[in-house]
């Protein structure tokens, strides 16, 4: 489809279209609040502006221009700031629908505020707006910003669950960390800059090639790495994410788990793989020792998520702990350094989304119907919520990576990008593809715990027969599951446009 | 036009399924007017479909159809290779689309009949065999092995099911649930040695898609013990799925099932499914002669020993389950014997021979569609009797003949049919197989041919057999004066469950005739580069190969024989005039002792399994219990321990969390250190 009209009425702002559509709706929202004091308004008018934003960027991402005759696929640069591409087309998909899933459920949840609704949807759409924007920034402060953006409103997100006190602690901890974080990130981008004296992704490469690796250097990755680690909740920077995921409304926990935590990953592939990779195939520059030491860190968070997993009793934190281990997975993509493993990566980001997002949109909608948070409380659901039990069974299968479940078809992808290389000869990451096999196997442990409390488990004497769910979360789980089932079976689309982003990020 | 939308086929039972399973409690009749109508419809489309395919010039020149979607790519760049999702019509994909899902129309609508009293069940045994369709129709279209072989999983899974349909909640429960164990496990073997040929295939070839591997040119440039290997693991798939000899011992056992399942399994679909998957690999089987030698000897055998077992079992559904085993068993030898035949002309390069090789195809696959319709008659005719009798025991029926009239002569028909008498269906297929294992004799002028004589002399042995047997059925239940249950039976069944009996017999009775209108002129399959075209006799309708068999002095001793048995059958089972008695001494002979016993082909397996299996198992369990299990119990403690004490480490302080980013920065930074030393990239 041709999509000149949007460059012709905005000229290169199209690039930045999807966000501004995003903040002018963050912007209304709460006089929208102010006018009608309800919920259900200002939820609908918050995602008619999703949508709206959601449309246009599928616009871009298939669309095609027309310069002087000749069609390409649309890619511009704002203002010299944000570049949209393929990748970053793809990623703000994905940030763009955990919004709309989001946006769609918190306005029935009972874990978010009636008072202050107005300023949490502006402060969902502003804290997704801040994603976008880093995966289309050109340069790292354009990054740091980004990421700045989407920190500073999820503490507030988190400490909006105003009658919880854990919410308030886990809000504490998170501004404690974040900023130690935060701190950590600006350290290790000026000791990049000393040591590259650039701070354009594109160039990093080159600088690299022609500086070469120095102390200064290596200090300033780990440093970003700590920074950024902290979003992805890679181990050992992972700590805050158990007491933030159980202390947050489950909606915001949703956003940081499958939104925030990808824009992470999105930083590293945007940053770190682009740096290494451009300096290998430009100067010869050797990438192993980075290589190693992004496998080292892959392997143990996805280690350390699993292995804790196992021990948690709340369903939250068991969560939190998967959503670790699945970050600890995709990290592989930054080991292996292929464009076959970023498909598998990216992909994964995705199927990633629907099932971590689907299982606590359960986990919400049984917190509306009265059920706890332990994983006891699930005993004999089966029964009292039969499709409910079902789509976390699928869920929580398609986590496990059990065939023909969309988690399933990501991993065979990701996993077997660790073993072939774009080459097809046999990489010398099979141990590290090993390992996730292996983990993989140890996650199945967590997830059937809770499916055996479902399915085999009595319920407690007192359990009423029928539940009363939101049908808002419902809809949500329904999309969801039939999203997870339908990606394990026929991939291919999603597939594709994984590939296309793939090619781009590695077209150096 | 309709060829296009072949597709339906499958789509339509599966939706079925999905209906029925989810709501099925909510309808009336437990949903299965839905699944009725959904097999129809699959019929209809599956006749419009072949229809079109037989009669437009576009296809039978080219002899098959296909049309495939790009389902995933696996790898990356120029070592990926793409599994794909479509459907690929031949005449034989058209045939048995056609008979499986109008066998499967006919036999749900008598399941509205004899289901009909099962309450709450009915849902579950409805979508059950929507899905049990769903897997034969998809597997006889798929475009390449790996589709079909979901399909043909798809089908394992719902025979585990149905079989063990009474698996909880009747009185034999156990036993029933056992006999579903056994026919899943059982057919597991054989699926690993499907798989292991999809491998092997997939090594040699490259692709699994059918429009490459059974390309002549490349068959032809492939490594041909490879191949063969590939061939005997895929046969391996089909002995398990067809219960041939060795792995026979699950189809009796699957009588545990509701009759209309032993229908479905016996006649439409399951057990065809290893007969289909060795016709549709023809081309690739045919590049060895061994491989085919192979097939018909375990055709041969087991037609001829499961034949026997059937002589004197008194379990009506027991002996018709024998007999359908016998059956497969003169499909796979008019395969084998077709084949080799084939083979032996692909490397002579003799087109006669090829061409008597054809016939084996043409007869294999004329018997699995008679065989389809004379036993799903046999079956359900057998199941109104145990409906209104209350017993599966022939002793204690007879005389039914005047209480079930419709009943009992459609099965008459079906009777008449398998037995091979001439002029029902069964006779001129059954004959085209005989003929078949004699050419093989005759015409190959390899030292192996006289194995043939050998099957052939089996063959004619178990159509005596055959006929004496079903005769005796026939007799023992319908014929004679009525005992203890026959007695008290409440007469015909209802018209839901006579009419399906009617239509099935009507084709018990003709379908053989679609010799005389050139069935193998248009029944044909591409083999070798498209340079030859087996059963396509064009322009030469069928009528030759009656003319064959009438001018074959071994057709006529197959006649006299099989008139022979019905009518010592008749002396026997019907006027009493002679004793069965005396020829197995009541009982006490060795022979009879050991057929009864199933040629103790169990108690050897159960023995084998017992005296070498526990051996191993006692081995292999003290391995696996202080070893294996020491090491994985101490691992799962060690990371339950780990879990436990990492998670103790998370104690809640913010100051704890903080020091530890500090400290994995240090690490990291140590680390990374070590790294850039060890590979001297700082100088």
């Amino acid at each position: 489809m041709d999509v000149t009209w949007i460059t012709d009425l905005i000229g290169n702002y199209a690039a930045v279209l999807p966000m501004l559509i995003l903040i002018v709706g963050a912007l209304l929202l709460p006089a929208t609040n102010y006018v009608f004091k309800k919920r259900l308004p200002v939820t609908s008018i918050a995602m008619v502006i999703v949508l709206i934003s959601l449309v246009f960027n599928i616009l871009l991402l298939t669309g095609t221009v027309e310069d002087g005759g000749v069609k390409s696929a649309f890619a511009h640069t704002a203002a010299g700031l944000f570049a949209y591409d393929d990748f970053s087309g793809l990623m703000i998909l994905l940030f763009q629908i955990v919004l709309a899933i989001v946006v769609f459920v918190s306005g029935e949840s009972n874990e978010t505020t009636k008072l202050h609704f107005g300023a949490y949807m502006s402060l969902l759409l502003i804290a997704t707006t801040g994603m976008m924007f880093v995966v289309t920034a050109v340069d790292l402060i354009g990054i740091f910003v980004g990421v700045e953006c989407v920190s500073i409103t999820s503490y507030a997100l988190v400490a909006l669950k105003r009658n919880d006190p854990r919410a308030s602690e886990a809000a504490v901890k998170y501004v404690v960390i974040g900023g130690l974080s935060t701190a950590l990130t600006i350290y290790g981008i000026s000791m990049i800059y000393g040591a590259l004296h650039t701070l354009t992704i594109a160039d990093l490469g080159l600088a690299l090639g022609a500086y070469g690796y120095s102390w200064a250097f290596i200090l300033g990755v780990i440093a970003m790495v700590a920074g950024y680690g902290f979003k992805i909740a890679a181990a050992p920077f992972h700590m805050w994410a158990p007491d933030v995921y159980e202390g947050a409304a489950t909606p915001v926990s949703i956003l940081l788990a499958t939104g925030s935590k990808k824009m992470g990953l999105a930083v590293f592939i945007k940053v770190f793989l682009v740096m290494f990779v451009a300096a290998n195939a430009l100067s010869g520059i050797d990438n192993d020792p980075m290589q190693y030491l992004f496998a080292i860190i892959a392997a143990i968070t996805m280690t350390i998520g699993n292995i804790v997993a196992i021990a948690q009793h709340n369903i939250k934190r068991m969560l939190a702990y998967s959503s670790v281990a699945q970050a600890g997975y995709i990290l592989i993509v930054m080991a292996v350094m292929s464009e076959y493993a970023l498909t598998g990566g990216i992909f994964h980001m995705f199927t990633h989304v629907f099932m971590k997002g689907g299982a606590f949109l359960v986990v919400g909608a049984l917190i509306f119907a009265g059920i706890g948070e332990k994983i006891s409380d699930y005993n004999g659901l089966a029964k009292r919520a039969p499709w409910l039990a079902f789509a976390m069974m699928i869920f929580l299968m398609s986590l496990a990576g059990v065939p023909p479940l969309a988690g399933f078809t990501s991993k065979f992808v990701l996993f077997s990008g660790a073993i072939y290389g774009d080459d097809g000869v046999i990489t010398q990451w099979i141990w590290l593809a090993f390992v996730a096999i292996l983990n993989s196997a140890i996650s199945l442990y967590y997830y059937v715990k809770v499916i055996r409390a479902m399915y085999i488990e009595k319920p407690a004497k007192d359990a009423k027969a029928d539940l009363k769910l939101p049908k808002t979360f419902c809809v949500a789980i329904a999309v969801c599951a039939v999203l997870v089932v339908v990606l394990g079976i026929y991939p291919a689309p999603i597939l594709d446009l994984c590939a296309e982003a793939a090619s781009v990020v590695f077209a150096i | 036009m309709f060829v296009e939308y072949v597709w339906l086929t499958v789509l339509i039972p599966l939706l079925c399924f999905v209906i029925v399973g989810a709501l099925g409690t909510r309808i009336r009749h437990g949903g299965g007017l839905i699944t009725v109508a959904g097999a129809a419809c699959s019929f209809i489309i599956a006749l419009l479909a072949s229809y079109e395919f037989f009669t437009s010039s576009d296809y039978s020149e080219v002899g098959y159809v296909t049309e495939s979607l790009e389902w995933f790519t696996v790898g990356f760049g120029s070592t990926s290779f793409t599994i794909s999702i479509g459907y690929y019509l031949d005449s034989l994909s058209c045939l048995i689309m056609m008979f499986a899902s109008f066998i499967s129309t006919l036999i749900f609508v008598y399941s509205l009949g004899y289901m009909g009293d099962q309450g709450i069940k009915k849902r579950r045994y409805f979508a059950e065999v929507a899905l049990f369709l769903t897997g034969m129709i998809g597997c006889v279209t798929a475009s390449n092995m790996v589709q079909m072989f979901i399909f043909w999983e798809i089908m394992g899974l719902c025979s585990y099911l149905l079989i063990g349909f009474w698996g909880f909640g009747h009185p034999e429960a156990k036993q029933k649930a056992s006999a579903a164990k056994k026919a899943f496990l059982v057919t597991r073997a054989g699926d690993v040695c499907l798989m292991g040929g999809m491998f092997v295939l997939f090594f040699e070839m490259g692709s699994l898609d059918y429009v490459t591997i059974f390309n002549g040119a490349n068959l032809a440039a492939a490594d041909p013990e490879m191949l063969a290997l590939a061939s005997l693991l895929i046969f391996g798939g089909a002995i398990g799925k067809s219960a041939q000899f060795p792995l026979l011992d699950w189809l009796p056992d699957a009588m545990a099932g509701p009759t209309t399942v032993s229908a479905l399994i016996h006649a439409a679909t399951m057990v065809k499914a290893g007969v289909y998957i060795v016709a549709r690999c023809f081309p690739l089987f045919c590049m060895n002669s061994e491989v085919m030698l192979f097939v018909a000897i375990i055709g041969g055998v087991t037609a001829f020993f499961t034949a026997t077992m059937a002589m004197n079992n008194f379990n009506i559904k027991k002996v018709l389950a024998y007999s359908t085993l016998s059956q497969l068993g003169y499909m796979f030898l008019a395969l084998g014997a077709g084949g080799y035949l084939f083979a032996l002309g692909i490397e002579e390069g003799s087109e006669e021979l090829m061409a008597a090789g054809a016939l084996g195809y043409t007869a294999a696959t004329l018997h699995m569609a008679n065989h389809a319709f004379f036993k799903a008659c046999l079956f359900l005719g057998s199941g109104s009797v145990i409906h209104s009798t209350g017993t599966e025991d022939m002793r204690l029926m007879g005389g039914l003949g005047r209480k079930m009239p419709i009943t009992s002569i459609t099965m008459l028909i079906a009777t008449l049919s398998i037995a091979g008498f001439p002029f029902f269906a069964g006779f001129w297929s059954k004959d085209l197989v005989l003929d078949v294992a004699m050419d093989a004799f005759k015409d190959a002028a390899d030292p192996t041919c006289y194995v043939f004589i050998l099957l052939w002399f089996l063959g004619v042995v178990t159509a005596f057999m055959t006929a004496f047997y079903m005769f005796r059925l026939w007799f023992m239940t319908f014929s004679g004066k009525a005992r203890e249950n026959a007695e008290h039976c409440h007469g015909e069944s209802p018209r839901s469950m006579a009419l399906p009996l009617v239509v099935l017999s009507v084709f018990a009775l003709a379908f053989g005739f679609v010799l005389l209108i050139g069935y193998d002129g248009i029944f044909t399959i591409e083999l070798v580069a498209g340079n030859w075209i087996v059963g396509g006799q064009a322009g030469e309708p069928g009528f030759h190969w009656i003319e064959h068999l009438f001018t074959n002095p071994y057709t006529y001793l197959t006649i006299v024989l099989v008139l022979v048995s019905i009518s010592l059958a008749y002396l026997m089972y019907s006027r009493g005039s002679v004793n069965p008695g005396k020829f197995n001494k009541d009982g006490q002979s060795l022979l009879y002792r050991v057929i009864a016993n199933r040629w103790y082909l169990p108690e050897i397996y159960d023995q084998t399994s017992w005296k070498l299996g526990y051996g191993v198992a006692k081995c292999v369990d003290y391995f696996d219990r202080n070893i294996i299990d020491g090491s994985v119990n101490g691992l799962a403690n060690a990371v339950i321990g780990g879990g436990d004490a990492v998670s103790k480490a998370q104690d809640g302080n913010v100051h704890t969390y903080s020091a530890v980013v500090i400290l994995g920065i240090v690490l990291l930074f140590a680390v990374a250190a070590a790294l850039v030393i060890f590979y001297g990239v700082i100088a």
